[in-house]
């Protein structure tokens, strides 16, 4: 049976393969990539000198009772939901019933009402208080649903996309849209604690590192003011990937992707930390995603070996409607040839390249 | 309130309905064990009945089978969908493991093939299986495979490269399901873990692609 | 250990005339092969506060360490734990470690053995007019296994268990963490602590179950039953339903470990959220469990002290039903940030709301029981309109993190440790202090320290909301959970939360030297001290009730209150 099935898939290969001839393959050499699109994009540069984060702006703040300041627009209407409909509810129940003990305790106890009652029903209050909850209830729900759909409305057409791996105990941020190369992720060093993470410098020892514990040496880069596929997994153990002030929380699950939509309104610095408990290093992989505008982002970009810029090249692979293959976004029009094993080779070099990821 | 039983009843009344009591006692507790195994036996169906839940509703992200008859009666549409591909391989696994296509713009209905390729870094032969799911996740039951790397082992022998074919397609069904109107892209992520390691220079080949 | 109490019983003279029932067994027979509902239900007691003290010391380590951001003491306790120059991996495994043991130790060896083995075995049969529970000797195995457990988890701390030695995959034993993540025999020692203490508490339950049904004293119909009771069948019901569903887990999670098989490991086609799944179908109702006995003990405490029966009897007794019934399809609440489908995260979102009904009737009820009455306010009754605030409190939150959408800040933050500490440490943990002060001398026969016992509850009070209510803060400035190092600007409310447990141990000291009063100097306790509110069976007894009680079975009269 599965030779059999073997035999089949051999033929639809080869048939599909006569059909890619000239199909762009994601994989080719990735300096034939950056060559491509160096042309219709002068003023992209290579250039990148990381932000300094602003004290309070992403970060939690010392003393802090509320939520972080959000900068997303679910963000804000969670925000909304938190502050505005169901922290009022909720001190308000909690006052109500506190007053209401205060009041028996003023009024019914021993000295003040020597004589109790014996009043154990009153079918009116049960059908009220069970009643009124339900209302209270549903209007929470109304918005509360709301904002779940809303969060779950999946990326438009030709968005970004980035990867995320959790990792013990680091994240690596993928980016297959400009090049597939990756970004490894690793907090900074605490000064008089014992070394977190090798050959990683100490916080603060940079002009734009943000709060300790927060800062990591190599950022998530991603353009601001549009939605960014996040895809995230975890290599190892269950991960969470989350950053409070973009109210944005998905666990990275091994062996499968989950997948969100980021959206960032401002540019900015903003952190987060890992929210499944991982093992030892638990505590020691925050995440900061640096939000750049699309220029400052592509020249980011191009500071990667192998970084090329997302849809740039789109119009040149485009291939009619319903064609079999119209190729990747990002191809840049590089014939591999498919049938050797050259391609094998050459998306070696690629995967290599990308491997080296950016200081 | 309380008083003490009337104690006119015979003693031996007392003690008949006392072992009327133990038995209706064991009977009683009987019950509970069986709930209690009952709930045990759940606890471990539920491991296929959650399988066959998510293949059947394509809950978790799960994809359809197909076969070719059931693929040859779909009907094709003249709408597209922008179909993304992913790969991962376990922490540890000496695998590169990568699609040879980032994204591919599919008719729905019709089937298309997607190419992956591994490659084997270690010396030793490597026999891997693949995980997978499609993200958005209400877009799994419409995503159907007729054909793929994943429904067997695949071994690698030390430094082997492969391609692995995908053959799927995607209901157009999907046109039709209100939960699925936003879907622009579909992912289809795959992963590998390490099956077995041998030393073994023969080894069967069962799998697919090349 | 179970040496304490004994003098204070044996000291007790049967006056009804059944003395020639009423002789003890020998000290060795009695307290290792008890058959006795009070006897068992005494060593619960005793051992419920051993754990905890245990329990509680892990979190007093968790709340040092936290007192400031760096890692100050954990070195230092993974020297105790036996580990000879810890590497930094070692040493946060030791973390790991804490919250593990703190989390299990609560819940399984400190919560429901007071609950359900200490006070549901020492009143049930006497608030139903029963001589004992269904299955004695029953009784006595899941007592001595859930003693067997406790020993399990502690030597699960000495061995190794991945990064370090001990289990640190916290209470929950999420896979692949606790497989694949985790070698070493420190989790399967875990886990063998979760098989024995469940495997006694389904017989508990299956004891409880059969003891209400069956052993209700002439005229004691289920519509009499004190709330108690109701809260205890409820409790057993969950217990017999949710956790042979953990054992499942827990033995795959086991076989996955050892054996090779992959039902939570994608690379054999399983998957590690479907432990989850199975986890939370028994987690959920498990908080139920440990906090709807605690609902009963409040109801029965705010009832005596106003001396008015329970308001709407029926409704409270229904809504613990309601409450255990829609606690079996709410579970995937606790796994919102996993990657859920929308149309599931709306329906646990919608579920999950719904448990605030069956919530506020209790809450409302008890109000209601003590409008118009006359209330008397004695130790328990304190701790029980304490109860009703914290739990409101605890509650309102839980409102809050039942929407999906709202969960994806605040999952895995502090926000969600205070909560759940709300409903169980200043909860649960409140309803077992009011129920100790309730039912104290009851069982011992002495008179405790009313005066200790307010300034317990005042100082215990200021503590845990010190504690926990911070926790809020830090959980909506995205502060996550199971950390033992935190950035800057988290440390002002850690810090006030390291006090906060200061003064709620004191409390505790207080609390030990108001029963070491009660057995030193305390007066004798009458048959019913509480006075005429307090209408239960138990009440007719004497004060500690005779070795047998019941003999001959009490009759419920028509006109019976409830």
């Amino acid at each position: 049976m599965i030779l059999g099935k073997t035999v089949r898939t051999l033929g639809e290969a080869a048939k599909a393969l006569g059909l890619y001839s000239v199909a762009a393959m994601a994989f080719s050499s990735s300096l034939a990539a950056s060559s491509a699109i160096a042309a219709p994009a002068p003023e992209a540069v290579a250039s990148y000198t990381p932000m300094k984060p602003t004290p309070g702006i992403g970060m939690p703040v010392e003393g802090g009772i509320g939520l972080q300041q959000q900068f997303s627009k679910l963000g804000e209407y969670g925000e909304w939901i938190h502050d505005g409909v169901l922290m009022p509810i909720i001190t308000v129940i909690t006052l109500f019933v506190l007053l209401l003990l205060v009041i028996i305790a003023v009024r019914y106890n021993r000295r003040t009402n020597p004589v109790a009652s014996k009043t154990s029903h009153n079918t009116i209050l049960e059908v009220v208080w069970t009643l009124v909850p339900v209302l209270i209830l549903i209007g929470i729900a109304v918005p509360s649903i709301d904002l779940i759909a809303k969060q779950y409305k999946p990326a438009p057409k030709g968005a970004l996309t980035i990867k995320v791996t959790g990792n013990q105990w680091f994240w690596t941020y993928g980016y297959p849209d400009n090049g597939d190369f990756e970004v490894v992720s690793n907090m900074l060093n605490l000064p008089g604690q014992p070394t977190i993470n090798n050959g990683v410098r100490e916080v603060g020892s940079k002009p734009w590192d943000g709060p300790s514990h927060l800062e990591v040496d190599n950022r998530m880069v991603v353009p601001v003011g549009e939605p960014v596929r996040l895809q995230i997994t975890a290599a190892d153990v269950i991960h969470s990937f989350a950053v409070p002030s973009l109210w944005f929380k998905l666990d990275a699950v091994p062996g499968r992707i989950n997948e969100k939509v980021l959206f960032v309104e401002k540019p900015g610095v903003y952190y987060g930390q890992c929210s499944e408990l991982c093992g030892a290093k638990h505590g020691y992989m925050p995440i900061a995603v640096e939000a750049l505008p699309r220029a400052q982002y592509d020249a980011w970009v191009l500071t990667h070996a192998g970084g090329v810029i997302d849809g740039q090249a789109q119009p040149a692979a485009a291939a009619p409607a319903g064609a079999p293959a119209t190729g990747a976004e990002p191809a840049p029009a590089a014939s591999a040839d498919p049938g050797a094993a050259a391609t094998g080779e050459a998306t070696e070099a690629a995967a290599s390249t990308a491997a080296a990821s950016a200081e | 309130m309380v008083q003490a039983a009337a104690s006119e009843a015979a003693p031996s009344e007392a003690a008949a309905s006392l072992t009327e009591g133990r038995r209706s006692n064991r009977r009683v507790g009987l019950i509970a064990l069986s709930m209690a195994l009952l709930m045990l036996g759940l606890g471990y169906a539920s491991v296929p009945l959650y399988r066959i839940f998510c293949q059947v509703t394509g809950y978790g992200g799960t994809t359809q089978r197909a076969d070719e008859t059931k693929a040859a009666g779909v009907q094709v549409t003249d709408r597209t969908m922008s179909i993304r591909f992913d790969a991962n391989v376990e922490r540890g696994m000496p695998w590169q493991f990568k699609p040879l296509q980032r994204t591919d713009t599919v008719t729905i209905g019709e089937r298309d093939m997607a190419l992956f390729w591994a490659k084997n870094d270690s010396d030793k032969v490597i026999t891997g299986t693949a995980s997978f799911n499609v993200e958005p996740e209400q877009a799994a039951r419409y995503f159907n495979k007729i054909q793929c790397f994943c429904f067997t082992e695949q071994t690698l022998q030390p430094g082997e490269a492969v391609k692995m074919p995908v053959i799927y397609y995607v209901d157009p069904a999907i046109l039709n399901d209100p939960d699925n109107k936003d879907v622009e892209q579909i992912t289809l992520s795959y992963t590998f873990h390490v099956t077995s390691v041998s030393d073994a220079k023969t080894l069967d080949h069962s799998r697919t692609g090349g | 250990m179970a040496t304490t109490a004994p003098e204070h019983f044996q000291g007790h003279v049967d006056h009804h005339g059944h003395a020639d029932h009423d002789h003890k067994p020998s000290f060795f027979a009695r307290w290792f092969m008890s058959t006795n509902h009070k006897d068992i239900g005494t060593m619960y007691l005793i051992f419920a506060i051993i754990a905890g003290i245990i329990g509680g010391l892990f979190s007093g380590m968790m709340r040092v360490e936290l007192a400031e951001p760096g890692i100050q003491y954990l070195d230092i306790f993974a020297r105790w734990f036996g580990a000879t120059n810890p590497d930094f991996n070692s040493t946060l495994h030791v973390w790991n470690v804490l919250i593990t043991a703190h989390g299990l130790i609560m819940v399984f060896f400190m919560v429901m053995p007071a609950m359900i083995g200490g006070f549901g075995n020492w009143f049930v049969p006497l608030m139903i007019g029963a001589p004992d529970m269904a299955f004695p000797r029953m009784n006595n195995i899941s007592f001595w296994l859930t003693v067997a457990g406790f020993i399990s988890l502690l030597c699960s701390a000495f061995v190794p268990g991945g990064t370090g030695l001990g289990a640190g995959t916290g209470w929950t034993v999420y896979a692949p963490l606790s497989t694949s993540g985790s070698p070493g025999p420190a989790v399967d020692f875990g886990i063998f602590a979760l098989h024995l203490s469940g495997a006694g508490s389904i017989m508990g339950a299956i004891n409880f179950i059969t003891t209400i049904f069956n052993m209700r004293a002439p005229g004691m119909t289920m519509h009499k039953m004190p709330l108690f009771v109701w809260s205890m069948l409820v409790t057993a019901f969950l217990l017999l339903l949710s956790l042979p569903v953990l054992a499942a887990a827990i033995t795959m999670l086991l076989t996955d470990r050892n054996f090779g098989t992959t039902f939570f490991d994608p690379s054999g086609g399983g998957d590690p959220v479907l432990y989850q799944h199975l986890f939370w179908f028994f987690g959920h109702p498990e908080v139920y469990i440990m906090i709807l006995p605690g609902f009963g003990i409040i109801s029965q405490i705010v009832s005596t002290f106003s001396k008015k029966p329970v308001f709407g009897y029926l409704g409270m007794a229904y809504a613990m039903v309601a409450i255990g019934v829609v606690g079996f399809i709410v579970w995937a609440h606790h796994m919102y940030a996993t990657g859920m489908s929308v149309n599931t995260k709306m329906y646990f979102t919608a579920a999950t709301m719904v448990i605030a009904v069956p919530t506020g009737v209790k809450i409302f009820s008890w109000i209601a029981t003590m409008w118009g009455g006359s209330l008397e306010f004695k130790s328990p009754m304190v701790w029980a309109l304490g109860f009703i605030f914290l739990f409101t409190v605890g509650g309102v939150t839980g409102v809050v993190l039942a929407n999906g959408g709202v969960d994806d800040v605040l999952h895995d933050t502090y926000y969600v440790v205070a909560h759940f500490h709300y409903v169980l440490s200043l909860g649960a943990v409140t309803a077992l202090f009011a129920g100790f002060y309730y039912w104290f001398p009851k069982m011992s026969g002495r008179m405790h320290s009313e005066f200790l016992a307010h300034v317990h509850f005042w100082i215990f009070f200021v503590g845990v909301n010190m504690i926990f209510f911070p926790m809020h803060f830090l959980g909506l400035q995205g502060m996550p959970r199971r950390y033992p190092d935190y950035a800057e600007a988290y440390q002002h409310w850690n810090h006030v939360a390291t006090i906060g447990y200061m003064v709620m141990a004191s409390s505790l000291v207080i609390w030990f030297i108001n029963i070491a009063y009660a057995f030193l100097a305390g007066r004798k306790a009458e048959d019913s001290y509480w006075g005429e509110g307090a209408t239960t069976l138990e009440w007719t007894l004497t004060s500690p009730p005779p070795f047998h009680q019941f003999e001959t079975l009490p009759v419920i009269e028509e006109a019976a209150h409830h």
